[in-house]
């Protein structure tokens, strides 16, 4: 009896351990794969146009609120697919979202921890306000002469960025704890370059449709493709 | 100052230990740097009345001791605050509007606009300092001077003592948050006003485009403000920046530098302090805006208008209209009867005027940000402006009901709508019936969100319904206005109570005359007086 239960604590022991050994190295370990991510969406896309009643030369006459942006074969743009809980260091490259025709470029912009620039193409007055809630939020004006603007997100979080000035401009900025993830593009898809190996969790963010997570198991070397689907809330 | 009373005593220890109430407004507690004022006072007094009545110093001196030590505990203590203390009186003044749980969901905030703040969020419009929190004295501030502009009445009727223990109390709705320290923000090195400055500060204006919500006459009608939203989703209106008694943070230099440097968080106004050319263009765009309008209105206790001669011109925008002098009419909120109108969109009607011996000519100004011509199917009124008289002027202060009159009294309306004139008699709000015939004609200009408009009327009445205005008698008026793009129509909008107004017949040049020649003869008497008595000594 002593004897039984001492070998299911081993055996329990044992699972619990290769499991915690298991899942915090990953992150580190040698030879990452890649993992291409197709987002598909069952619902309709969500776009409103809106008449523009100022800066037509540079916004243009109409303008879109991308809040559901669906491409062909169903695919979901703008979300961020990522490894969740996985840890690494932040990418060298700087991040950069610009203002070009009165709306943020690209959509959705994703980071590490760090500095981001932000340049304003258009030449007139924007201003960039940003709902964040870890990070302090800030709302500088960008004026024509302001071509860049460096801005400082230290804490990971999913931050909306608006324009008073022009209020249907709407971008977020994903500050990511690592530099495993990606931003799907019109088809839907995301490349996660580098992804640690084994066992992993991809985790899904919409900033209309929420989060979502998949298992994936990452090949070292290779590319493993993994369709996540996201329903409508 | 707006509403910047303090006890009695506060102003006596300020004058006697501490610099002028404006330094004081801004930094509270700052009088302890400043030379102490009670050893000049001392000295001065010393040098007066010793070696002739040494006790009467000693008695001066001893009770300017024991003011300043009775006082000096109290404002020292004030800084740190009792949050215990502070709930009550929280309770007692501030739950109402605020809500018992410092959420900004009162009972009283459904009616309010701009919504009373949610000090749970710890965002806090006005501060003086560079990160998000505010500091002490801004609170302090806010709670002492009150907020213009807004619902927020000054709470300077409370003890200093309660000030501070509130201030307290609301800080701890947010403690997270005041767990940063405030930081002061450094404004760049003032820039003194000077024409140089105010031209810079346009020039400035103009390149960061504070038009975009503002307007470019200042008159809070850019073409962003429909959009405008605070971090809670309400629409927020730009400041009228010609109209600076209303801003919400106080009108002083300091104040409005600190604000573009600043931004006003929870609100679309963004910070500037990185994004002007020099940091010093922050103090020219202050001098600017300071150059678009008055400190506050001298408001009009008397509607005056003047007779002339001349030819009364047609166009509002004629130079004749700028020399006549204007009276500054407030508008109130019409609360009386449904739909009642808490916020009315236009405070201030400027009412010029000018009559000769057959017409009376009006001359309006108001600030509305969005023109409006109204439109039946998306039942959007058009703007509208109405001077009202009684219907028949009798003598003695009975005057019909200032609100359209009653059933019994009638009024009579010379109105403007959507760029119209017509004339209309009502028994109240409901019961107005047109007038046809009359000769009225207009003039309107829309101009940067102001409209200036001219009304002309013959002096006498036709028929019974229309009152003849007589020159040199005090004729009652009332004034009502509504701005249909802001949702306001007939008596959903601002009006006045009655007023009087009284035509001044012209003055004839006899005034220039007369006196000189009455002068003269004076002095040619007195000579011949003078000449008189010499000779009778000779």
């Amino acid at each position: 009896m002593m004897r039984k239960a001492l070998a299911g604590f081993a055996a329990v022991a044992l699972v619990a351990g290769t499991a915690w050994f298991v899942a915090p190295h990953h992150a580190i370990a040698q030879g990452g794969g890649t993992v291409e991510v197709e987002v598909k969406y069952n619902g309709a896309a969500d776009v409103q146009v809106i008449k523009v009643n100022k800066d037509t030369e540079q916004c243009g006459k109409e303008a879109k609120v991308e809040n559901v942006v669906v491409g062909g074969g169903k695919g979901l743009a703008n979300a961020v697919a990522s490894i969740a809980g996985a840890k690494g260091a932040a990418t060298a490259k700087k991040a950069t979202m610009d203002q070009k025709g009165c709306s943020f470029h690209p959509h959705v912009v994703g980071m590490t921890p760090g500095e981001i620039d932000i340049l304003n193409s258009d030449g007139i007055l924007h201003n960039i306000h940003t709902y964040s809630t870890a990070n302090a939020s800030i709302n500088k004006a960008q004026p024509k002469f302001k071509k860049t603007m460096t801005e400082k997100f230290e804490k990971p979080e999913f931050i909306k960025v608006t324009c008073d000035v022009h209020s249907w401009m709407l971008g977020w900025i994903a500050v990511m704890p690592h530099p495993y993830f990606g931003v799907t593009n019109a088809e839907g898809v995301a490349k996660i370059e580098n992804a640690p190996a084994g066992k992993q969790t991809v985790e899904v963010w919409h900033e209309k449709l929420g989060k979502v997570t998949k298992d994936v198991e990452v090949k070292p070397g290779a590319t493993t493709k993994v369709t996540v689907e996201m329903v409508k809330k | 100052m707006p509403g910047w009373r303090s006890p009695i005593r506060a102003h006596l220890l300020r004058w006697l230990v501490g610099p002028l109430p404006a330094a004081y407004r801004n930094t509270p507690q700052s009088g302890r740097s400043s030379p102490p004022r009670i050893w000049t006072l001392l000295r001065d007094l010393f040098h007066a009345v010793v070696g002739r009545r040494a006790g009467a110093v000693s008695l001066v001196l001893g009770a300017c001791l024991v003011a300043a030590i009775a006082c000096a505990p109290s404002e020292a203590s004030a800084q740190a605050g009792d949050a215990n203390a502070g709930k009550a009186v929280y309770e007692r003044k501030c739950a109402l509007c605020h809500g018992s749980k410092g959420d900004g969901k009162g009972p009283a905030a459904e009616l309010l606009d701009p919504k009373p703040r949610d000090f749970t969020s710890g965002v806090y419009k006005i501060r003086t300092t560079a990160n998000k929190v505010p500091s002490d004295q801004d609170l302090f501030r806010i709670v002492t001077a009150g907020m213009p502009g807004t619902s927020m009445p000054p709470w300077d009727v409370l003890p200093e003592k309660d000030r501070w223990n509130v201030v307290a109390y609301i800080k701890a709705f947010a403690a997270e948050k005041f767990k940063e320290a405030p930081k002061k923000l450094d404004l760049p090195k003032d820039v003194s006003s000077s024409e140089a400055s105010i031209k810079r500060g346009k020039e400035m204006f103009e390149a960061i485009e504070c038009h975009k919500c503002h307007g470019t006459a200042g008159r809070a009608d850019g073409p962003s403000r429909p959009e405008l939203k605070d971090d809670w989703g309400h629409p927020i209106p730009p400041a009228n920046l010609t109209k600076r008694w209303t801003f919400r943070g106080g009108a002083s230099r300091t104040d409005i530098a600190t604000r573009i440097a600043n931004g006003v968080l929870g609100t679309p106004m963004p910070s500037f302090i990185d994004s002007v050319e020099k940091p010093e263009d922050v103090w020219h765009l202050t001098n600017y805006i300071l150059s678009l309008g008055p400190d506050r209105p001298a408001y009009a206790t008397l509607v005056t208008i003047n007779g002339t001669t001349d030819a009364i011109p047609d166009d509002p925008n004629a130079d004749f209209w700028k020399k006549a002098a204007p009276n500054h009419v407030p508008l109130m909120a019409q609360v009386i009867i449904d739909p009642r109108n808490f916020n009315p969109a236009i405070d201030l009607l400027i009412v010029r005027g000018a009559y000769n011996d057959k017409e009376i000519v009006f001359h309006l100004t108001w600030d509305d940000p969005s023109q409006t011509a109204g439109d039946a199917a998306k039942k959007i009124a058009a703007d509208a402006v109405a001077l009202q008289f009684p219907s028949k002027i009798v003598p003695g202060t009975e005057r019909p009901y200032f609100l359209m009159g009653d059933a019994t009294d009638s009024v009579y309306l010379l109105r403007w709508e959507g760029g119209k004139a017509s004339e209309a008699t009502a028994n109240g709000p409901g019961k107005i019936k047109a007038l046809d015939g009359g000769e009225i004609t207009s003039k309107t200009v829309y101009d940067n969100g102001q409209y200036r408009v001219v009304i002309r009327r013959p002096l006498a009445g036709k028929g019974d319904e229309r009152p003849a205005l007589q020159p040199a008698t005090f004729v009652p008026v009332a004034f009502h206005a509504s701005d249909g793009g802001a949702g306001e129509s007939g008596a959903k909008g601002s009006l006045t109570s009655w007023y009087y107004l009284r035509l001044e017949p012209p003055q004839s040049n006899r005034r220039f005359v007369v006196p000189p020649v009455v002068a003269l003869l004076t002095l040619v008497a007195m000579l011949l007086v003078v000449r008189a008595a010499s000779r009778g000594r000779n």
